[in-house]
């Protein structure tokens, strides 16, 4: 588990841009053999999250916040070692942010979390046009498709390409999530049947385990 | 602060503002071009002595093109600087002039436009590498399961292998023992190739299964302290029966006394046998093999020279490779894996020693591996 000294010591140190700090704390975590689900949920998303917050009520700049995020691109790749040595189940994932849709580490994470959890989780990146989305569908041929969408006013973007992709792929199982579902879009499913939302990456893990 | 004011608005708190807190560049100039005054933000950027300069000196305009009185006379809206910050890394500023009784207000500011091109640019590509590293790590661990799954699958087909393949040796050694001149002459071929073909699968077996151990990671190194001048006595010895055959001759030189060395004294026969049995199948009849070691620096360095064909500049980073073969064509009934220096290197490198080659081609080729006296492997 993370402790919370631990957290805010990390917190402190994202905030003030010391990467050198926030490799070294993840560095000693993974050497302790910390689960890479605490280390995903508790620390990089919990102080992501907490991170977007200060950023909202204006005590930090987006150029601070835009740091933090690189800062934890920088220290996620600390625990690839780890999280790709995983033995797989010969399941795949693609996993992308829609056009016009720059903040990827949410998605990048959730790619993560299929690695970690058996699966081949492809991520396209941010701002990925709906052509390049579709072809990478048509090569990958994936089992599950997840899309991640950080702002709300995206939400007629993310309905353009699940449109899409239901007729080119009937049959693709397809979940949807980020924080742009904050403000609503949660009844994607209703509008789009078979398309899940998934709320958390815990939500995430169980979906993952009921379609082993 | 100098007597005269920087900015002159009828607003103090304005004038505060522009000169304490705004982030614009002002710069007061003399009608010569010195400045005058700066407000803080200028003195943040450019350093804190700005005042007394001439603003030539704070600007960087390498093609001296820049006249202030001509800039003033056109009457330009605004004109680009890179102004030379404390950083040592030029920024860009918009500038305006405006006159200001009879000194020039200039007043240089950033375009928002281009920081922010520059901000989603640099998002842009810090997401892009993020990216590629992470392709890099999921595609190197692939890889890293794909050659562990190489490793056991030829691992296994040479264990499986090895004890047909000795049998079929052991049995034609027996029958050309054995049948003596019971068979006719073509026979006796027909079993000497059986013979010889068996040889060389059993070696190229042991050779696949050491490799297979290496690559897995099973280099269990048994370090010792060990007399290595008496361990080249025996390999050069053991050797030499091979070389007389060919009627090649092998000495060994060494000059100094001998520290013992801390080394895995089976792995480094298995190199000198390497290096020396190499060194006989390319050297001609008549030929001598030098064999020498040498201390310095806490290192040994044993060599092995021949006076063969040598090796051809190209071919010297293929050597090490397993199964890569080089242009150097072998000897007359001589056989090669192409795995032999490829066990040679990683056993070296597994005593964090170092190998390396000298060679000349049609003079002959000297080969070097050099080992710490005192091991920095873990025992």
């Amino acid at each position: 588990m993370i402790s919370e000294s631990l957290y805010n010591e990390y917190l402190a140190a994202l905030i003030e841009g010391d990467k050198k700090k926030c490799h070294k704390l993840v560095k000693d975590l993974l050497d302790n053999n910390i689960s890479l689900y605490d280390l995903y949920v508790h620390l990089f998303q919990g102080s992501l999250y907490h991170v977007g917050h200060l950023w909202e009520i204006n005590k930090i700049s987006v150029a601070t916040e835009h740091m933090a995020t690189s800062i934890t691109e920088s220290v996620l790749t600390l625990a690839y070692p780890r999280i790709f040595a995983a033995d797989h189940k010969g399941k795949k994932a693609v996993v992308s942010c829609l056009v016009n849709e720059y903040h990827q580490i949410g998605g990048k994470m959730v790619a993560d979390i299929f690695e970690i959890n058996g699966w081949d989780g492809y991520f396209l990146g941010a701002n990925t046009p709906k052509k390049e989305l579709l072809n990478m569908i048509q090569e990958k041929q994936p089992d599950m498709l997840a899309l991640s969408l950080s702002i709300y006013f995206n939400m007629n973007s993310l309905y353009d390409v699940l449109n899409d992709v239901q007729k080119s792929s009937p049959e693709l199982k397809v979940i949807v999530g980020g924080q742009a579902f904050r403000w609503g879009g949660r009844d994607v499913g209703e509008k789009f049947p078979g398309v899940e939302y998934v709320p958390s990456i815990k939500d995430l893990e169980t979906l993952l385990l009921e379609n082993e | 602060m100098n007597n005269h004011n920087l900015i002159n608005t009828n607003c103090p708190n304005l004038e505060n503002y522009l000169q304490n807190n705004a982030a614009l560049l002002l710069l007061l100039l003399a009608p010569d071009g010195r400045i005058i005054d700066a407000n803080k933000y200028a003195r943040d950027i450019v350093g804190q002595e700005i005042t007394g300069e001439n603003l030539s000196s704070v600007i960087v305009d390498f093609s001296n093109t820049f006249s202030l009185e001509q800039t003033l006379e056109k009457n330009e809206i605004s004109h680009l600087f890179n102004v030379t910050s404390y950083t040592g890394l030029p920024q860009t500023f918009y500038f305006r002039f405006i006159r200001q009784g009879e000194n020039i207000l200039a007043i240089g500011e950033l375009n928002h436009l281009e920081v922010e091109d520059l901000r989603k640019n640099l998002t842009s590509l810090n997401n892009e590498f993020s990216n590629l590293n992470r392709e890099l790590h999921k595609k190197n661990a692939e890889l890293v399961k794909l050659n562990d799954l190489k490793n056991h699958f030829l691992g296994m087909a040479a264990h499986d292998l090895r004890n047909p393949i000795g049998a079929i040796q052991n049995l034609s050694e027996f029958l050309l023992e054995e049948t003596g001149d019971k068979l006719n002459s073509e026979h006796t071929k027909f079993i000497n190739v059986i013979h010889s073909s068996s040889k060389y699968m059993l070696n190229l077996l042991d050779q696949l299964l050491d490799i297979a151990r290496i690559e897995a990671g099973k280099l269990d190194l048994d370090i010792r302290p060990t007399d290595i001048i008496e361990l080249i006595k025996s390999c050069v010895y053991l050797n030499k029966v091979l070389a007389e055959k060919k009627k090649v001759e092998i000495q060994f030189h060494h000059y100094e006394r001998f520290p013992d060395i801390e080394l895995d004294a089976m792995k480094i026969e298995q190199v000198m046998h390497n290096l020396l049995s190499n060194a006989i199948k390319f050297s001609d009849p008549g030929s001598t093999i030098f064999v020498s070691a040498f201390l310095s620096n806490e290192h040994i360095t044993v060599s092995v020279k021949d006076e063969g064909p040598g090796i051809p500049k190209e071919d010297i980073e293929k050597l090490y490779k397993p199964f890569s073969k080089t242009s150097v064509k072998l000897p007359d009934g001589e056989k090669s894996t192409g795995l032999g220096l490829a066990i040679v290197h990683k056993i070296i490198l597994g005593h964090l020693g170092k190998i390396w080659v000298e060679s000349k081609v049609g003079e002959g080729s000297s080969f070097y591996f050099s080992l710490p006296v005192k091991s920095p492997v873990k025992k």
